[in-house]
C-alpha cells in the first residue's frame, strides 16, 4: 500500500473511533481526573470549599488506624472469598459436568442465590445470623453446643460476610467453568481412558490445565469485584462491631457521603484505584500470557 | 379527496385531544418531597392525600428513603441546584450545615409575605430548632415529627422487686441485675449497639447524667472524670444487655420490648413504638411505661431528634410548597398523622387530645421532653465526631479497649477535627 493510501486508510479508522474515544475520555479520564485533582484539596462538598494542601490527605490517610484496619480487612476478605469462590465453582462445574438426568434443574438451582438482589440476600442472611433467633445458632444449641456471634463477634463478623459472598457468587464462577468445561472435545476424556486414566488423573492433567485461562480470568472478576465490597458491609453490619468489618470502599463512602469530605473520600479513592490497577495487570499479564 | 378529509378530521381530533390534556397538565402543580421510609412515610402520604382532596391541582411525588439515602440524595441535588425538591425533611443535627451552605428558604419572610405567624401552639423549642444561628436565628423549617428520646421499662417487672420508678441510673443497674438473677426468660436491657449513631444516640442520655458533655466552650470534652465515670456504667450496665447487642438496630429493640422479651430499654423514640398498645401487634399492652431518663449526677435531660421540613431555595413551588409545609403542621393534620401511623405531634393541643394520650400514654413525657430537652450540639463536625464517638465506645463495648482508652482516643481526634 502506497503511504499516501495508507494515511488515508488509516485516517478513516481514527475519524470512526474518534466518537468513542471521546466518549470513554470524557465517562472515563475526566471523573479520575477529578478525583485525582480533588484528592490534593481538603475540600467540603456541601459548602464547596476548596483549600489546596498538596499531599496532607494522603498523609493522614496513610496514618490512618481505621483506614489500616479497612485495608486489612479488603485484603482478607478479597482472598478468601475469590480464592474459595472458584475453588467451588469448579467443584461444582467438575460434579456437574455430563450429561445426567436433573441436570437443567439442579444447574438452575445452583444459579438462584446470583439472581436475587444484594440487599434481599443480605435480609435474610440477617436472619439466619440473629444471635436469638438464627438458624445457625438455632442448629448449634439443638446440638449441644453454644451459639455463635455470627456478626457480632469481632473475630467472626468479616467470615460471616465471606460466607454470604460466597453463597452468591460462587455460582457465577461455576457458570463460566462450566462453560469452559462444555468446550472440551469429549474425544480427549474418551481417549484418556482408554489409555487407563483415573478421573482425578484426568481431571488434574488434562481439564485443569485446560481450564487455567478460564479460572484465572474468573479469579480476576471475583477479585477486582471483592476488592470494593461495600453492599454486604452496609447491610450487614455497617462497619462493626468494632471496624472489624470496614473496608475501602465503605471507609471510601463514610469520607464522601456521611461528612461529605470530598476531599479525603477522594484520596482514599486513589489509593483503592492504585490497588485494583496493580491486581488487574498481575491477572492480565498472566491471562495474555496465557493467550500467546 | 375523502381519504385526505379523513386524515385530516383525525389529525384534528389528535391535535385537540392532546391539546386540552396539556391544558389540563399546565394547570397541575407536582411537588416532590425528600422524605423518609417507614411510619414516617406513612404519615407523610396521610397529610397528602388530604391536601390533595382540598387541592386537586396539586400532585405529589414523595421519595421515601432511610435516613443516610436522604442526607446523600438532599446534599447531591441541593448542591447541584437542580430544583428537583420543593419540600426536605431534614434530621435535627444536620439542619446547620444545610443552612450553612444557605439552601433553604427563610420561613420568617414567607409568614410576613403572607401576613401570618407561628403558631404558638407549636411548641416553641421546637420550633427554635429550625432556626439559624440556632436557637435565635431566622427560620428555615418547622417542626415535623416530634421525636424525644425516652425510657421504656416494664412497670410490672419494677412493682414485681420493689420499685415504682427509676429516679437514678443506679436504680436501672439494680434492676438490671435483679432481673438477670431472677428472670431467665428476659433480657434486663436493650439498646442500639450499631456503631455511630445509634449507640451514640442510645448513651448520650447517660453521658449527659452523668455531668459528661460533648463539647464545652466548643472544644472536645471526652477526657474528663465524668465521661470516665458514664462510659464505665455504660460498660457496666451492658453486661445485661442482649448477647448480640452490637448488632441491635430500632427494630430489635422495639421487637423485644413488644414481645415481652425485654424489661427495660434506655433508649426509645416515640416514632418506633406507635403500636406499643396495639392489642394485635403487642404483648405488653399496658405494662410499659415510658418515661424521661434518669438522672445521676444531674437530672435528666430528654434527647431531642426532630424530623425538620423545609422549601430548598431552587424548589420551582416555593408558595404551593410553604402552602403543603403549613397544612403539614397543622393541628388537624398532626392529629391525623398521630392517630393513624404514631407520628410524634410537635403541638401542644394534639398532645392533650384525650383519644390520643389514651392511644399513647407517653404523650405527657415527650411534651415535657419537647419543651425542655436538649439538642445535639451545633456544629458543622456533628456528623464525624458522632461516628469517631460511636466507634471508640463500641471498641470499648466488645473489650477491644477499655473505657479510658476510648475516651482518650475519641478526645484526640475530635480535637484533631476542630483544629
Amino acid at each position: 500500500m502506497k503511504n499516501k493510501d495508507r494515511i488515508s486508510y488509516n485516517s478513516f479508522f481514527y475519524i470512526i473511533f474518534a466518537p468513542a474515544l471521546l466518549l470513554v475520555l470524557f465517562l472515563t479520564a475526566y471523573p479520575l481526573g477529578t478525583v485525582l485533582h480533588d484528592s490534593f484539596f481538603r475540600y467540603d462538598f456541601i459548602t464547596g470549599a476548596k483549600d489546596y494542601i498538596g499531599f496532607q490527605n494522603y498523609i493522614r490517610i496513610a496514618g490512618d488506624e481505621l483506614f489500616q484496619r479497612s485495608f486489612r480487612n479488603t485484603l482478607v476478605f478479597t482472598f478468601f472469598a475469590s480464592v474459595l469462590e472458584v475453588f467451588f465453582g469448579v467443584l461444582l462445574a467438575f460434579l456437574l459436568y455430563g450429561s445426567f438426568k436433573g441436570k437443567k434443574a439442579a444447574s438452575l438451582i445452583i444459579i438462584f442465590p446470583m439472581i436475587i438482589s444484594t440487599m434481599v440476600i443480605c435480609a435474610v442472611w440477617q436472619i439466619f445470623y440473629h444471635y436469638e433467633i438464627g438458624l445457625f445458632n438455632y442448629v448449634l444449641r439443638n446440638i449441644g453446643m453454644q451459639p455463635v456471634g455470627w456478626l457480632t463477634d469481632q473475630r467472626i463478623a468479616l467470615y460471616s460476610i465471606i460466607l454470604v459472598d460466597i453463597w452468591q457468587w460462587t455460582p457465577f464462577t461455576f457458570l463460566i467453568i462450566q462453560a469452559g468445561m462444555s468446550s472440551i472435545p469429549y474425544e480427549l476424556f474418551e481417549a484418556a481412558r482408554i489409555d487407563g486414566a483415573k478421573k482425578t488423573q484426568i481431571a488434574r492433567t488434562i481439564t485443569l490445565p485446560i481450564l487455567s485461562t478460564q479460572i484465572l480470568l474468573v479469579l480476576m472478576l471475583r477479585t477486582l469485584d471483592t476488592f470494593r465490597l461495600f453492599d454486604k458491609v452496609y447491610a450487614l453490619t455497617g462497619g462493626g462491631p468494632a471496624n472489624s468489618t470496614q473496608t475501602l470502599s465503605f471507609y471510601i463512602y463514610r469520607e464522601g457521603f456521611s461528612f461529605f469530605n470530598f476531599g479525603r473520600a477522594s484520596a482514599a479513592s486513589v489509593i483503592t484505584l492504585f490497588f485494583v490497577a496493580f491486581l488487574a495487570m498481575f491477572y492480565l499479564r498472566r491471562l495474555l500470557r496465557e493467550d500467546d | 379527496m375523502k381519504r385526505f378529509f379523513t386524515a385530516a378530521a383525525v389529525l384534528l381530533v389528535i391535535t385537540a385531544a392532546l391539546s386540552a390534556a396539556g391544558s389540563r397538565e399546565a394547570d397541575v402543580t407536582t411537588l416532590t418531597i425528600a422524605g423518609r421510609d417507614g411510619a414516617f412515610g406513612d404519615a407523610m402520604e396521610r397529610a397528602v392525600e388530604t391536601y390533595m382532596q382540598e387541592n386537586p391541582d396539586v400532585r405529589f411525588e414523595i421519595l421515601k428513603l432511610s435516613g443516610p439515602e436522604l442526607m446523600e440524595q438532599t446534599v447531591i441535588e441541593l448542591r447541584g441546584g437542580t430544583g428537583a425538591f420543593d419540600l426536605i425533611l431534614i434530621d435535627d443535627p444536620f439542619l446547620p450545615r444545610v443552612q450553612e451552605a444557605g439552601w433553604l428558604v427563610n420561613l420568617d419572610d414567607m409568614f410576613a409575605q403572607r401576613g401570618l405567624e407561628i403558631d404558638p401552639d407549636l411548641v416553641e423549642n421546637m420550633v427554635d430548632i429550625g432556626r439559624y444561628p440556632y436557637p435565635g436565628g431566622d427560620l428555615y423549617a418547622l417542626p415535623h415529627v416530634g421525636n424525644v428520646a425516652l425510657f421504656a421499662y416494664r412497670q410490672d417487672i419494677l412493682e414485681k422487686y420493689g420499685y415504682d420508678t427509676l429516679k437514678l441510673w443506679d436504680d436501672v443497674l439494680e434492676v438490671a441485675q435483679l432481673v438477670d438473677e431472677h428472670e431467665s426468660d428476659m433480657v434486663p436491657v436493650l439498646f442500639r449497639g450499631v456503631q455511630g449513631n445509634p449507640i451514640v444516640t442510645g448513651f448520650l442520655p447517660i453521658f449527659w447524667a452523668f455531668g459528661a458533655d460533648i463539647l464545652v466552650d466548643g472544644k472536645a470534652a471526652f477526657n474528663t472524670p465524668e465521661a470516665l465515670n458514664a462510659v464505665e456504667f455504660f460498660l457496666e450496665l451492658a453486661e445485661y444487655a442482649p448477647q448480640g447487642v452490637t448488632a441491635y438496630q430500632a427494630t430489635q429493640v422495639r421487637d423485644a420490648l413488644m414481645s415481652g422479651a425485654g424489661a427495660m430499654a434506655i433508649e426509645v423514640w416515640p416514632g418506633w413504638i406507635g403500636e406499643l398498645e396495639n392489642p394485635e401487634l403487642s404483648e405488653v399492652v399496658g405494662k410499659v411505661n415510658i418515661a424521661a431518663h434518669p438522672g445521676q449526677v444531674k437530672d435528666s435531660s430528654s434527647m431531642i431528634g426532630a424530623w425538620m421540613v423545609g422549601i430548598p431555595k431552587d424548589s420551582r413551588n416555593i408558595d404551593q410548597a410553604f402552602d403543603f409545609m403549613l397544612h403539614l403542621t397543622s393541628a388537624e393534620i398532626q392529629e391525623l398523622m398521630a392517630d393513624e401511623t404514631g407520628n410524634p405531634p410537635t403541638r401542644h393541643s394534639v398532645h392533650q387530645i384525650e383519644r390520643l394520650v389514651e392511644k399513647y400514654p407517653w404523650y405527657p413525657a415527650q411534651l415535657d421532653g419537647q419543651i425542655s430537652g436538649s439538642v445535639r450540639p451545633r456544629t458543622d463536625y456533628w456528623a464525624q465526631i458522632e461516628t469517631v464517638f460511636g466507634d471508640f465506645l463500641q471498641r470499648a463495648l466488645v473489650g477491644d479497649i477499655s473505657a479510658q482508652e476510648a475516651l482518650k482516643q475519641i478526645q484526640i481526634r475530635v480535637e484533631d477535627m476542630l483544629n
